[in-house]
């Protein structure tokens, strides 16, 4: 073949078979991985129930944060239980500066919030640094323990600056929404979909005290469709009926002060499942207040909430765009160079001397880079629950991140979204098993961990690749290849 | 001046029980060659098992020597799922193993005990001593501790310098090899380390109990300071765990004394940071700690 | 008192021992020398049980021990000093030595004590000082008198020689030449240092690359000088 078919040939096989020969192709092949990832996450985002949504962002958080770990205990060779702690650093770090930040929207995006993030990662990169400075002197075991130190010793930071840290009780979280400037933490969480018609009282995005709606809230077009169905437009309603108009009879006139009671239907009527009189009121036109008590399906008022906006949606999405700019970042790092210097040092520091690699740099050099991706994880998680605490990033996160990537699969980037997924499914699996079979709260709240417990042993005994391991190891056989399960 | 007598006079009871179990960290490097990590867990779930012996009994001394016996196969048990991947040189698997058996110990004591605090009745009185008028930091229950890890040292101590048991048992950790071609079963001989580690583990930690509440997870904090000592004392050195483990009581108290009790971890975690920056063999060992 | 039958080991894809046949008798000092990498030390190891065999025989005494503990081989009476210095360093002279016969009662253990501070005086001079504290020369005296500690029937000698000055190993090469006549101890000694093994040999038996070349009686070998060139280097 002539010299130009050759080197076609070549690049297509090259493709073909993953071996990217060149550093660009290899970078814009991880590119289109990650973006098309990108696409079906958000699509499935946006077409599951939000419940799903909130797995989806605690999914994506933590395998933001395992990334980090795969290089650094898989790659890298180093155990390290610190992780849990650099997540509390990021998102303390992301908490201090987006608390009192003002916020800028630029493209509907609140710019604050990225500041933020970066300075989290910065935050990360330091303390890492600095730890990774000390680690790489260390063996094994020393090095296990100076991060089971970290993990134990920097939650009780928290408690040494109370008033700039929150002490025990931590910080409150105002997170920068993108529609309608801040709001407030506690009202995104407790917009349950799965309640019966029911808006809670302090379910208020649109700021107000006390639940009520008044003519300014932000409720943008109600889908009012829904209240042409009333069952029994002349004598009055009942119970499944829903408002509308017509329903008042002429002469009645709702204006925005008045509130309907019983007296307003005649004898008899009920208004709502359980009888309970609308306490607030109805205006007439569409795209305003409605009366908490209404029975009206909560699906559908939420779909009329066509500002795009639930929250857990937005939890997904921006956990999961975190999640994919580091896993691009992860992909390149770790199919590239600097991932087969990390593996050449854990496996012979001294013949990766010789070759002129630095073992105690490339040491230092996977600590800082697990040590940012921990922090955006960290100031991910600490968006998610709009709080920051050390009781939530003790020494029991960092074992959890340790489990996910050993189960999942300690080298690889695969087996850290597999050990997310797991870390998150499984004790609501079992709280699932519970309800069905009655377990008491004691074994339902400890059964996971145990699980946990058990299958690290049983891994690291029989199976130390992980999932992702054993499959490798057993495609390997299949082809006739001998490798070792922990490459 | 009498704070600081008080702190410290306070801070020993502590330090014996840290001392105990940095004493079993040490006991499994010398014998195995690595960190149990799982150590405090073991303890925790032997003081839980006492303290259902000691409600039900209301006997203490049985309540301990059930800990002690417990604590031994335990610890003969967890050496059994952690030493295979150790043989097959995975020594970063063994770590990881270790903390799995953490994990499981932890989940295991909050499914069978709950997770709410439970206290555990001193047999003596653990209230501050009165002599010659002045109310003392040292009660009863401190001379109580201070004396079973004193037998118990100097037990040990004993065991290893003065019998065949002892010898053998140096002898395999010091040189596997040599040690069987002198017809020691040394495989034996590394599973009674690990027995005689968990039962040391398991007094400290029936010991510590009284001091405060017990849950499954009150003993992490203790794992730091025990590792802290043994690392400082070097973890070959079973007089250097002893020493800076009443070292280490001695300090935290002083340090929550003088400020917050929450400032303990952190003064350990500093201590072992310059610790393993300066001389990472610790004060008293030998072997490297260090990577190449 | 000592036989090996067609023994085969091999490391993975390595043969280091190749159908190896040897007969190490009492009362009598058996050489066994070739290059390095010949499979001496490997044959050490198979027969103190630190290594498998992949076929072949080991007869201890008429029983086959080929697969059995070191542990117990010891205790039957076949006792390795394995290359190098092997003494506990962080352990005293004396606790070295009663490493060696921990399984002993304490009256058969101060017997073989007294051969070996009879054989090896500087070792009673030296016995409460820590192992490390001795020359090369004496490390090894403490290693065979460890070794001795056991009571053996068959004495294995990997590689005395090695960092040590000629005179020296000479010197207790004698000495347990000496032991293995009047106490009827077989002996087999390997050695890179051919001279002086066929010195103190009764019999020499040349090792290539797993097999054996020649054996015969010691004077034999060391005058064959053909032999001399082609396997021993000199």
């Amino acid at each position: 073949m002539s010299k130009v078919e050759g080197v076609s040939k070549v690049e297509s096989v090259s493709k073909v078979k993953g071996l990217q020969t060149f550093p660009g192709n290899r970078i814009i092949w991880h590119a289109l991985i990650v973006g098309v990832v990108w696409l079906l996450l958000l699509l499935l985002n946006n077409n599951i129930d939000p419940l799903y949504s909130s797995y989806l962002a605690l999914i994506a958080m933590y395998a933001t944060a395992m990334f980090g770990m795969t290089i650094l205990v898989g790659l890298s060779g180093q155990v390290s239980l610190g992780n849990g702690a650099l997540m509390a650093v990021g998102g303390y770090v992301f908490a201090l500066t987006s608390m009192n930040w003002e916020t800028v929207p630029i493209f509907g995006w609140q710019w604050n919030a990225i500041w933020s993030m970066v300075f989290a990662g910065l935050g990360g990169v330091l303390v890492g640094g600095v730890v990774g400075g000390l680690a790489a002197r260390l063996k094994g075991p020393y090095l296990a323990g100076l991060t089971l130190g970290l993990a134990v010793g920097v939650p009780a930071i928290t408690n040494r600056f109370p008033e700039l840290l929150g002490g025990e009780n931590g910080l409150m979280l105002t997170v920068p929404y993108p529609d309608g400037g801040y709001a407030a933490a506690g009202a995104a969480a407790s917009l349950d979909p799965g309640a019966e018609g029911e808006l809670e009282s302090t379910t208020d995005p649109g700021g107000d005290q006390n639940g009520e709606l008044a003519t300014d809230d932000q409720f943008a077009e109600l889908d009012l469709s829904e209240f042409d169905q009333e069952t029994d437009p002349d004598a009055g309603l009942a119970t499944e009926d829903l408002l509308t108009e017509e329903d008042f009879g002429s002469g009645d006139q709702l204006a925005d002060g008045d509130l309907l009671t019983e007296e307003d239907f005649g004898s008899g009527d009920q208004l709502g499942l359980d009888g309970t009189d609308i306490g607030t009121d109805i205006g007439t036109d569409a795209g305003t207040d409605i009366g908490a008590d209404l029975n009206v399906d909560s699906d559908s008022l939420l779909d009329g909430f066509d500002s795009g906006f639930i929250i857990e949606r937005w939890q997904a999405s921006m956990a999961i765009a975190v999640a994919c700019i580091v896993a691009f970042a992860a992909l390149n790092l770790v199919r590239g160079r600097q991932g087969r210097v990390w593996k050449a040092v854990r496996d012979d520091p001294i013949a990766a001397a010789v070759v002129g690699i630095s073992p105690s740099g490339s040491k230092v050099s996977a600590f800082v880079v697990s040590s940012l991706f921990a922090a955006l994880a960290g100031a991910v998680f600490a968006q998610i629950l709009s709080f920051i605490g050390p009781g939530a990033f003790g020494l029991g996160l960092s074992l959890s991140l340790l489990v996910g990537i050993v189960l999942g699969g300690r080298a690889s980037l695969l087996g850290a979204i597999l050990g997310a997924i797991l870390l998150v499914w499984l004790p609501e699996l079992v709280d699932g098993l519970a309800g069905e079979r009655g377990w008491p709260e004691q074994i339902t709240n400890n059964a996971p961990n145990l699980l946990y417990g058990l299958l690290v042993v049983a891994v690291v005994l029989a199976a130390p690749g992980g999932v992702t391991g054993t499959i490798r190891s057993w495609v390997d056989k299949a082809r006739g290849k001998a490798r070792s399960p922990l490459s | 001046m009498t704070n600081f007598i008080d702190y410290l006079l306070g801070g020993f009871s502590n330090g014996a029980v840290i001392a105990l179990m940095a004493l079993a960290l040490v006991l499994v490097w010398r014998s195995t060659r690595m960190v149990n990590f799982a150590q405090v867990g073991q303890a925790m779930f032997t003081t839980y098992i006492a303290l259902t012996v000691q409600q039900s009994t209301g006997n203490w001394v049985l309540a301990l020597v059930v800990a002690l016996l417990a604590g031994s196969i335990l610890g003969v048990v967890v050496f059994f799922l952690v030493i295979r991947p150790v043989k097959n040189s995975d020594t970063t698997g063994a770590i990881i193993a270790t903390f799995g058996v953490l994990i499981a110990l932890q989940a295991g004591a909050g499914m069978i005990w709950g997770g709410d605090p439970e206290g555990f009745v001193p047999p003596v009185d653990n209230a501050g001593l009165e002599i010659g008028g002045r109310i003392w930091p040292v009660s009863l229950y401190d001379l109580l501790v201070l004396a079973v890890t004193a037998v118990l040292v100097i037990g040990l101590t004993l065991l290893f310098t003065k019998t065949s048991l002892g010898l053998s048992m140096r002898a395999s950790a010091f040189n596997p090899e040599v040690a069987r071609l002198s017809g020691v079963r040394v495989n034996r001989m590394l599973i009674t380390g690990w027995a005689i580690a968990g039962a040391t583990g398991a007094i400290g930690g029936v010991l510590i109990a009284p001091f405060s509440t017990i849950s499954p997870n009150s003993f992490d904090i203790l794992l730091v300071f025990a590792f802290t000592a043994a690392v400082i004392g070097g973890l070959d050195s079973l007089i250097g765990a002893v020493t800076f483990g009443i070292g280490t009581g001695l300090v935290i108290s002083l340090v929550s004394g003088y400020s917050d009790s929450g400032n303990a971890p952190i003064v350990a975690l500093v201590l072992l940071a310059l610790n393993l920056l300066l001389k990472p063999d610790g004060v008293f060992g030998h072997h490297g700690s260090r990577s190449v | 008192m000592l036989e090996t039958v067609d023994l085969c080991v091999s490391y993975g894809a390595v043969k280091a021992l190749n159908g190896m046949n040897l007969v190490v008798p009492r009362g009598e000092v058996t050489a066994v020398i070739g290059a390095n990498g010949a499979g001496k030390s490997t044959l050490m190891r198979t027969l103190a049980g630190l290594v498998s065999p992949q076929s072949g025989q080991v007869l201890f005494d008429g029983a086959s021990i080929a697969g059995t503990k070191p542990e117990d081989i010891v205790r039957n009476g076949l006792a390795l000093v394995p290359e190098g210095r092997s003494t506990i360093p962080e352990l005293t002279v004396e606790e070295n030595l009663r490493l060696g016969g921990l399984w002993r009662s304490k009256s058969d253990r101060g017997a073989s004590r007294d051969i070996v501070f009879d054989l090896f005086p500087i070792l009673n001079e030296r016995s409460t000082m820590r192992a490390d504290t001795l020359s090369g020369g004496e490390r090894q005296q403490l290693a065979i008198g460890r070794a001795l500690m056991s009571d053996p029937k068959c004495l294995l000698l990997d590689e005395p020689s090695l960092g040590l000055a000629p005179l020296i190993v000479t010197q207790i090469l004698e000495l347990v030449s000496r032991l293995a006549r009047e106490t009827n101890l077989a002996v087999l000694l390997v050695e890179q240092n051919a001279v002086t093994a066929l010195r103190v040999a009764t019999t020499g038996v040349v090792l290539n690359l797993g097999e054996v070349v020649k054996s015969g009686p010691a004077a034999e070998i060391s005058s064959d000088e053909e032999l001399r060139h082609a396997y021993l280097g000199y």
